[in-house]
């Protein structure tokens, strides 16, 4: 059953969850939107087209978190993890559609990482459908979509005044318990709104096939070609929705073992204590971001590890378009030309 | 912490019950560890398969990926032969009788010993890779253990006989009447009694048949890449061929990311992978 949010009712509803959540949600931070604590009396923000810089990701795999505290006498401790609730405001689909790719990752029978699970356990998310999908973005190509509903509990849909709630878990359900139901024109309205977002997005590149390309061209010049420019920079992992790379090191002053992000585009990520490194240079790592999104993320859980934000190219400095480097990469030949 | 899931990053206390030079030079040294608490012992051994390996933890340091080299039935402590390279395991090599250390695991497959019943083994191994077939030898050694599996052959070579691992056990296994052993050195000493040249020529020599045989190689890159082929040309298939691999880790647990060999993490789905395994898999090594 969809519901009808009136916009000015948005800053009272946001209030009551402040109540007992704590609410994240788009705000302005120097040039760019961040999820924030919304603060009262503060906003969020919508006006921007596209989506934060750094994805919500970061909400659940903080940037640097601190795994253990060291205490007297060589002893350690396990840090325990965030379990106060929290309710992300405004996720956009392809950050939620993430969340659930990295799920596969961190909450595994075996080694489920607590630090991810209690955050994702304690955390609602209210989504904001892309009703005028941003330009860099290609979900559609990847099968996610500007309305896709994969890992939220409630979507909405901007209808102008208004927004549609459609609320998808019993979690999401229970956040919107006094607003009025949809009528029909409202119901209709929002269709036409979501199906023209989808259409309005032209397929950039054609996804099938593409593992068995990129794993046939495995020793190709390829990869040379498309990393020529490419500065090593690492920009495309930091701001990716679902890569996940951690380091873990310990800070001996501060007395704790840390994981930090860390990139498959460095140099160092690889590099072995005898000085061998597997992906000694920008084309092998190049190689390895492109293959693990789309061929090994496809073997291991038969979907493209990649949400179509479009991040990576909007940020990249030098204006490497991953797009561009998978409608080439489908020019290859099928058949292993090159030994490995 | 209640309530709290325990964290896969929490290293198991424990603590050095022996530390001594493996090699003459000094570069390798064995470390015994005990455990602080015999709850963790049993969990650990229940766990514990050879081929498995430990991510070592000197707090303030960081964490380094040994192999563990003993079996379950010499006791109660974990052995692992670690080489002098970077800042953790220049660590491990100052740590004393008593010292506290951190340990995460057994991590990784092991060896598939159900699968490898019945059959007879070729252990070859090189260097300080040798550690965990160490493991693998002994466990074969115990009884109940060895009249599972056939014919037992160990070839391991190292650059000098001052590097070779475990000296006064291996000069024991010659005495054996249940395995043969060759040892191998690169370039000849004086009083050396047992083969001279690299690994892959001695595998050559000695010619192990690959009659219900399976082998198992692990050794520094160089090696591999001449022994397999030689594994092949005597008429070993892919599937018999087992190796242990190594790239720098974070996790051991397949989350870090960085130990991926295509889609499969040497953490988590390796390090021991078959040949024809590996055939499968992109040469990301």
């Amino acid at each position: 059953m969809n519901l009808i949010l009136k916009k000015d009712h948005l800053t009272d509803l946001l209030n009551t969850w402040r109540g007992n959540h704590e609410v994240y949600a788009p705000q302005s931070l120097q040039k760019f939107t961040h999820f924030l604590p919304l603060l009262e009396g503060s906003e969020p923000v919508f006006d921007q087209a596209h989506n934060t810089r750094i994805p919500p990701k970061a909400l659940f795999l903080p940037i640097s978190e601190a795994l253990l505290k060291f205490t007297r006498f060589g002893g350690y401790e396990q840090v325990p993890s965030q379990k106060a609730p929290r309710l992300i405001f405004g996720i956009r689909p392809c950050d939620a559609r993430a969340l659930t790719l990295l799920d596969t990752v961190f909450k595994q029978e075996r080694y489920t990482d607590p630090h991810w699970q209690t955050r994702r356990d304690a955390t609602v998310l209210v989504g904001l459908g892309c009703h005028e999908p941003c330009q860099t973005g290609f979900c559609t190509t990847v099968g996610s979509g500007p309305f896709d509903r994969a890992g939220l509990d409630a979507i909405l849909t901007d209808l102008g005044e208004e927004f549609l709630v459609e609320t998808l878990t019993e979690k999401g359900e229970c956040l919107f318990t006094q607003l009025k139901r949809a009528s029909d024109e409202q119901n209709a309205r929002a269709m036409d709104l979501q199906q023209a977002a989808r259409e309005s997005m032209p397929t950039a590149f054609e996804v099938e096939g593409i593992k068995q390309k990129l794993d046939a061209n495995f020793a190709s010049p390829y990869w040379e070609e498309i990393s020529r420019s490419c500065l090593g920079c690492g920009v495309c992992t930091f701001l990716c929705p679902t890569c996940f790379c951690f380091d873990i090191v310990d800070e001996a002053q501060r007395g704790e073992r840390v994981r930090n992000w860390d990139t498959c585009m460095f140099r160092t990520y690889s590099l072995e204590a005898s000085g061998h490194n597997p992906r000694p240079s920008r084309v092998e790592r190049t190689r390895q971001r492109l293959s693990h999104k789309y061929s090994y993320w496809v073997d291991q859980i038969s979907q493209i590890g990649c949400t179509g934000c479009g991040r990576c190219v909007r940020y990249c400095p030098v204006g490497l378009d991953i797009r561009a480097m998978l409608r080439k990469a489908q020019q290859l030949p099928s058949e292993v030309l090159h030994a490995k | 912490m209640p309530n709290e899931a325990k964290s896969p990053y929490l290293p198991i206390p424990m603590r050095v019950l022996r530390a001594y030079y493996e090699s003459t030079d000094r570069s390798l040294k064995t470390l015994e560890l005990g455990f602080d608490d015999p709850q963790d012992a049993r969990d650990f051994f229940a766990a514990f398969n050879p081929g498995q390996f430990c991510l070592l933890s000197v707090i303030g340091k960081g964490e380094s990926a040994l192999g563990v080299a003993n079996a379950a039935w010499e006791g109660d402590f974990v052995r692992f032969t670690a080489q002098k390279m970077g800042s953790v395991t220049t660590a491990l090599h100052a740590l004393k009788p008593g010292d506290p250390i951190g340990m995460r695991g057994p991590l990784g497959n092991g060896f598939p010993l159900e699968d490898w019943k019945g059959k007879n083994l070729v252990i070859i191994g090189g260097g300080c890779a040798f550690s965990t077939l160490y493991a693998l030898t002994k466990h074969l050694h115990h009884p109940s253990n060895r009249e599972d599996y056939g014919k037992l052959t160990v070839i391991y070579g190292t650059r000098t006989s001052g590097l070779c691992m475990y000296k006064q056990d291996i000069a024991a296994w010659h005495q054996r009447d249940d395995m043969e052993v060759h040892q191998a050195i690169d370039v000849p000493e004086q009083d050396w009694l047992h083969h001279v040249g690299y690994v892959p020529d001695v595998v050559k020599e000695v010619k192990p048949s690959p009659v219900n045989s399976v082998v198992v190689v692990c050794g520094p890159p160089i090696m591999t890449k001449f022994t397999l082929p030689a594994l092949v040309e005597l008429g070993f298939a892919p599937e018999t061929i087992f190796t242990s691999l190594e790239k720098r880790m974070k996790c051991g647990i397949g989350k870090c990311g960085r130990c991926n060999l295509g889609p499969k993490y040497i953490c988590k789905d390796g390090p021991v992978f078959s040949l024809a395994e590996l055939n499968a898999l992109p040469a990301d090594i």
